[in-house]
């Protein structure tokens, strides 16, 4: 998990329009080619849209939410709050209890 | 030397321009509430507005500074949002270089950024704020979103020798300042709320926090602005160091204003000279 690749990404994602583009069209294709490059893990991951597995493995949480934002790899920003609280239901549990 | 004409301070949520254009169901709150700063505001007649804002990794990615003053001539945002109406901000470079190099002869190793974009942070509050002011902005960024952080200690320090530059140099200029953030935020990250991509995960602090700005002991909530409350605070929650910050120029004193948006975690807030 190179983490900063992943951060990176989701950093372009906001700024980059024709990224964005290629990740509509072409989303595995154009995460081969990142640069820097992403792990075959990471690949993985961002193609099944699963933020909260990526969060836990150290990518920010903040730039994981741009992919939902834009619509990327299936998620919108919902989907990507169901998913992150899905991953961090027990920490969420221990802090919050029935506010979880 | 400058005469220090306010301290305000306001969200930059990046939807409330839209919302408000789109009949949203705070419309209504959201621009009564930036009306109340922005009045006493203008009211203040500024020559500039010294921002205290916290990138949110768009300016600042790859490196990182932890204060950095823009000493560009202008610059253009919101660079992340295009659902903020764009808008050129002409700088006040002279005092930006003034505050740059005093803050490095005083201390402070603080970058300085010679070209740049302005992101929702600061574009948005200067939409609801001074919509159609010509001031002269130095915006003045504090790292909170990628750690470590800097302490309370040391932005409200930085606040203090700003006050001092201002105060020694500074032309004849009339500066208010402004601090851009929320007080516990967590944006898409596991402390959200239900049904959201947001979240307050720490209301009691937001309490906290008002009730300290409300008695002007900034002392205090410096002192329990600590690294570890702000983490609690939410990914966002670091921004308070730019209210900190803002403080440290300001005499300690209740505000004139002080409303808070309990379900957002912030607060809009004014302190005229």
């Amino acid at each position: 998990m190179s983490i900063y690749a992943v951060d990176k990404l989701c950093r372009r994602v906001v700024h980059d329009a024709e990224l964005r583009q290629s990740l509509e069209r072409s989303p595995e294709a154009t995460l081969r080619a990142a640069e820097p490059a992403l792990s075959d893990e990471e690949v993985r991951l961002l193609l099944a849209g699963d933020v909260g597995r990526l969060s836990r493995l150290g990518a920010n949480s903040f730039l994981l939410h741009q992919l939902g934002r834009f619509g990327l790899f299936g998620l919108d920003l919902p989907t990507h709050g169901e998913r992150m609280r899905a991953e961090y239901a027990e920490e969420r549990n221990a802090r919050w209890g029935e506010r979880a | 030397m400058a005469e220090i004409v306010g301290g305000f301070g306001v969200p930059h949520v990046p939807h409330f321009p839209s919302w408000v254009v789109d009949g949203h169901p705070l419309a209504s709150e959201i621009s009564r509430l930036y009306d109340e700063v922005g009045t006493r505001l203008r009211e203040a007649e500024p020559d500039t507005l010294v921002v205290f804002t916290s990138d949110h990794y768009n300016e600042f990615f790859e490196t990182v500074p932890i204060f950095c003053v823009a000493v560009a001539e202008s610059a253009e945002g919101a660079s992340d949002y295009d659902t903020i109406p764009h808008r050129w901000v002409r700088f006040d470079a002279q005092l930006a270089r003034e505050l740059h190099a005093g803050l490095v002869r005083a201390g402070f190793d603080v970058s300085m950024s010679r070209e740049l974009a302005l992101d929702h942070t600061v574009i948005g509050p200067l939409h609801f704020l001074v919509p159609d002011l010509d001031v002269a902005v130095v915006p003045v960024f504090v790292s909170a979103f990628l750690r470590p952080i800097p302490s309370a200690q040391r932005c409200f320090a930085l606040g203090r020798a700003i006050r001092e530059l201002l105060e020694r140099d500074g032309g004849d200029r009339r500066v208010a300042l402004l601090a851009s953030g929320s007080f516990s935020l967590e944006i898409g990250g596991p402390w959200i709320d239900e049904g959201s991509h947001t979240g307050v995960p720490e209301p009691a602090w937001v309490e906290r926090v008002l009730e300290l700005l409300r008695a002007g002991d900034v002392d205090t909530l410096v002192a329990e602005s600590t690294d570890d409350q702000l983490a609690l605070a939410g990914n966002a929650g670091g921004e308070l160091l730019d209210w900190i910050a803002m403080l440290g120029a300001l005499d300690p004193r209740p505000p004139a204003f002080l409303e808070s948006q309990p379900a957002f975690g912030h607060a809009y807030a004014a302190w005229p000279a």
